[in-house]
């Protein structure tokens, strides 16, 4: 028996066994389809930590011939104490012929010291001729596991329940393109509990998927504050000659930096989703970014875009307020606080009217052009002066996270970004908001985030990431 | 030791920055085993320790890298301040102890000069601190690469230490200046102001100046007798009664005045700012977020969920064969896997004389006996047709393939089998995505011995009857 737990997971043709190991092992390059006998070979997913495997999934074909087998199995055993043997045999003897290749792969692994997983399709009724292979399966006398998976929309799960709590020792539902992470790290932990062993390193496993998801959330977090900082501090240039000036191409070139300032943005943006896709292992989706499916209206500086992920006046004037009040403190401390905290007032009430007059305007960068020196000028597009923009990009780069933190790799459909309805920041304490609000303006005027400003961004994306985790889970459950 | 601290600052942000569109996963593996290796070896993990690592892994590289191109072109400019401040120093004390015999040195214009470097010292620092870089613009002309955002951070510590240097050095050889007028020229100092003052408060002014080195040279604190002795008026004519030897008696205060005002401020600040530069590097490298970033890869076990395999490209292809045909009238059922006889509506079982059961609990034995069964009813007229009503949810397996060869080679052969594969739900047909499975199973038996025929749902028949009418 192999030191290291391994689990079969095994079934019918078609029921899901791939989905089960393509979510659970975070991949979504298995091939999954609606047609049976996709997957013809048993295949090995071995979780490891630096470089420890933990445990392995074993992916395989399902039963082809099962009546067939048992019929063989009971030819062949005399009695109970040698069934075991007897499957052992029935592979030995058949892994090189043509007839029983699929029964071969499938049990193989069992034979050799696997757990069982044997998955079925809760959407479809249960029939007692499935019986046949759970019989074979008890047969091997390996712990074993049923998961009720619902493929289609009917709920047949009760009937299967009862079936086969008669055959295995634990039965789990588990939908395993819906099922949230939790589900994914109880089903390891309900894995564990098969043989007294196989605990502790299922329980090493748990906690490592658990810190891995944690500092993804922390990294998606670092991903998104870097476009961020890229995006608001962007400038397009181009310099014109004497020549050029004088035949009048400046119309020409505001409009060539224009669409180069758009089209960068844009991608930008998109080299953004392609990172977090990559950090969740998503690698597929990033292939059919062509294809996504985008709803109308809603790219990056649509109207829509803007009524989705923009903030309200009110939002601004505050966060404008705090994040001018914290630039006028300097003021009254180079006065050791003769100013009597006036310039942290002038500061936030200058903050706060420049939010309320511009803050609902979405304005694109203007031009710039430098002085002729040498025959040439330089024009300079960027970067953007309006607030939204920084929160526009933000809500948007929250919103695609979620959707793929949330996604399970046996998810083949393309991903859809509906657009949202409310305006989550403004639920962000007023604190974080300042801290937002200055690294976006700090952004907007320099080049490049201070470090430490940074970090105190970063932080507050990472908590807004779990802000919105929350309402869109809550809104999920209602 | 400066330097040192730089280039380890400068090295990593370059490494940092060409590791930026590297794979995430190769990185945090990478650096992990090192983290690794370091704990086994009972090593620090440190960013030096990491860089001599990769640059070990990676072989001797091009030596003149841009952490080494930058730090040459700062001591580069150091040395700049440093020549073009020995010789201002130089011309600047000559200019100052101008003297051809019938005048003094005026001392208010010394101690003014002093005071000023002392200004200026200060000024360069503040500038440092504050992070005010006026000589950005000329800088950029001179760089011959684009500074980086760790570079820029300690650009006005550099430039303060360069300047500082050129201050030293200024100090240094004008000082050096002044104790070679003293050997080879007699040298008059005097003061002179235009304001009342008494000598009583020069002398204040110049004890004041003198605190630092009163207890270490007394004789270089001037004293009230010499401040009197030497006051003098450019309309006075000739040197006055005084003694020639006592002009020259403020020799050892001017000496000290430079050495403690011009020379020692710049020396410190200059080991000052040495110290800053290191302590800021350091500090820059901590906060550095690549740092941050490497200390949790470092840290982090890596997980590996087992995500290489790829096979996405074996799915199979859209269906292009035969489709499904009209519902033969037939004699012969087979009900498959479990299926129900009143499954099929009564238009398609009026005609059957024959029904059978097989696959799913049936044993071989008693699947075997129902096709001699068939075999033998078609033999004596029961027509040609068969249909095989089989769960159109349930994908076809090796069973019913094997059922179906069976078939071929026992029945006679103008015999056809037809597959009926049912909806899961009583309201037929079977849903679009699994229609092509059994497609595709009536393409791998020969002459078309298998074809397959959906049942319509009541609303489509009826739709259809009456566009017959």
């Amino acid at each position: 028996m192999p030191d290291t737990p391994v689990f079969a997971v095994v079934g019918h043709p078609n029921k899901g066994k791939s989905s089960v190991v393509a979510t659970l092992s975070q991949n979504d390059a298995i091939a999954i389809a609606l047609e049976p006998g996709t997957t013809r070979r048993r295949h090995r997913y071995p979780l490891s930590v630096d470089g420890e495997v933990l445990y392995v999934l074993e992916d395989t074909p399902g039963f082809q011939r099962p009546r067939r087998v048992l019929e063989w199995l009971k030819a062949h055993s005399a009695s109970a104490t040698d069934r075991a043997q007897t499957v052992a045999a029935f592979v030995h003897e058949h892994r090189d012929g043509a007839r029983f290749t699929d029964e071969c792969e499938l049990l193989a692994p069992l034979v050799e010291g696997a757990g069982i997983i044997y998955v079925v399709d809760g959407s479809v009724p249960y029939s007692p001729e499935d019986e046949i292979e759970m019989t074979i399966l008890r047969w091997t006398g390996r712990p074993s596991l049923a998961l009720i998976n619902s493929i289609g929309s009917d709920d047949h799960s009760e009937a299967w329940k009862a079936a086969l709590g008669q055959f295995f020792q634990v039965v789990r539902r588990f939908d395993a393109l819906r099922a949230p992470f939790d589900q994914h790290l109880s089903l390891l932990r309900a894995f564990g509990q098969l043989e007294p062993q196989w605990e502790v390193p299922l329980q090493r496993a748990v906690h490592f998927l658990s810190d891995q998801r944690l500092a993804r959330q922390v990294k998606a977090a670092s991903l998104i504050t870097d476009a961020l900082s890229d995006m608001l501090s962007y400038r397009e240039l181009s310099t014109l000659s004497e020549v050029q000036l004088a035949q009048g191409e400046e119309g020409a070139i505001e409009d060539s930096l224009r669409r180069r300032w758009l089209a960068r943005q844009r991608q930008r943006e998109q080299d953004l989703r392609g990172d977090i896709e990559n950090l969740y292992q998503h690698t597929h989706l990033r292939r059919q970014e062509t294809t996504l499916q985008w709803h109308s209206d809603n790219d990056l500086f649509s109207e829509g875009s803007r009524r989705a992920w923009g903030v309200s006046r009110r939002y601004l004037v505050t966060a404008g307020f705090g994040a001018g009040a914290v630039g006028g403190v300097g003021l009254d401390v180079l006065t050791l606080g003769a100013s009597l905290g006036l310039g942290a007032l002038a500061g936030g009430i200058a903050g706060g009217t420049g939010a309320y007059l511009f803050g609902d305007r979405l304005p694109l960068p203007v031009m710039h052009w430098g002085p002729l020196r040498r025959g040439l000028k330089t024009a300079t597009f960027g970067p953007v002066q309006d607030s939204q923009f920084g929160y526009i990009v933000l809500g948007r780069a929250v919103d695609h996270w979620w959707h793929v933190s949330h996604r399970n790799h046996a998810g083949r459909d393309l991903l859809d970004l509906p657009p949202a309805s409310d305006h989550w920041l403004e639920s962000l304490d007023s604190g974080s908001r300042r801290t937002l609000q200055r690294g976006l303006d700090s952004c907007r005027k320099k080049r490049r985030l201070e470090n430490a400003l940074r970090a105190d961004v970063e932080a507050v994306i990472a908590a807004a990431l779990a802000l919105y985790g929350r309402r869109q889970n809550r809104f999920t459950v209602d | 030791m400066t330097d040192r601290a730089l280039k380890l600052l400068l090295d990593f942000d370059a490494r940092v920055q060409r590791e930026k569109s590297q794979p995430a996963d190769f990185l945090h593996r990478r650096d992990r085993r090192f983290a690794l290796s370091c704990i086994e070896h009972d090593t620090p993990a440190d960013a030096r320790g990491w860089l001599d690592h990769l640059n070990r892994l990676s072989g001797a590289g091009d030596e003149d890298t841009p952490a080494v191109r930058s730090i040459r072109q700062w001591r580069q400019i150091g040395i700049a301040f440093g020549i073009a401040g020995s010789v201002f120093g130089v011309v600047t004390m000559l200019g100052l102890l101008v003297y051809e015999g019938g005048q003094r040195i005026n001392l208010s214009v010394l101690i003014a000069f002093v005071l000023l470097q002392v200004l200026l010292a200060m000024l360069t620092t503040l500038q440092a601190a504050l992070g005010w870089q006026p000589w950005r613009v000329l800088l950029t002309r001179l760089q011959r690469q684009s500074s980086t955002q760790a570079m820029s951070a300690m650009q006005p510590l550099l430039m303060a230490r360069a300047a500082h240097l050129g201050g030293l050095c200024f100090g240094l050889m004008s000082l050096l200046t002044l104790l070679v007028a003293l050997v080879i020229q007699d040298l008059a100092f005097g003061w002179s102001t235009t304001l009342s003052t008494v000598p009583a408060g020069f002398t204040d002014v110049t004890a004041a100046l003198a605190w630092p080195w009163r207890g270490l040279w007394p004789a270089a604190v001037p004293d009230l007798s010499l401040v009197e002795a030497t006051r003098f008026y450019r309309s006075a004519d000739g040197m006055s009664d005084v003694s020639a030897s006592r002009w020259g008696e403020w020799w050892p205060f001017v000496l000290m005045l430079w050495s403690s005002y011009v020379v020692l401020p710049r020396a410190i600040l200059l080991a000052g700012v040495q110290v800053n530069i290191v302590w800021r590097a350091k500090r820059a490298l901590q906060t550095h977020a690549g740092w941050r970033a490497l200390q949790y890869r470092m840290q982090t076990p890596t997980v590996d969920t087992g995500n290489s395999h790829n096979d996405a490209e074996d799915a199979p292809v859209d269906f292009q064969g035969r489709s499904s045909l009209p519902l033969p009238a037939a004699a012969v059922v087979i009900y498959w896997g479990g299926v129900a006889d009143d499954s099929l509506p009564a238009a398609v079982t009026e005609h059957i004389r024959l029904a059978c059961f097989a696959g799913g609990r049936a044993s071989l034995a008693s699947d075997r006996q129902t096709l001699s069964q068939i075999a033998s009813a078609l033999a004596n007229g029961a027509g040609d047709a068969v249909l095989l009503v089989t769960r159109g949810w349930e994908p076809p397996t090796g069973e019913l393939h094997d059922f179906i060869e069976e078939a071929q080679s026992l029945w006679p052969s103008p015999a056809r089998l037809t597959l009926i594969p049912l909806a899961q739900n009583t309201a037929p047909p079977v849903p679009a995505h699994q229609l092509p499975q059994w497609l595709r199973l009536q393409e791998r038996f020969t002459a078309g011995f298998v074809t397959v025929s959906l049942i319509e749902s009541p609303l489509a028949t009826a739709a259809a009857g009456e566009a017959h009418a």
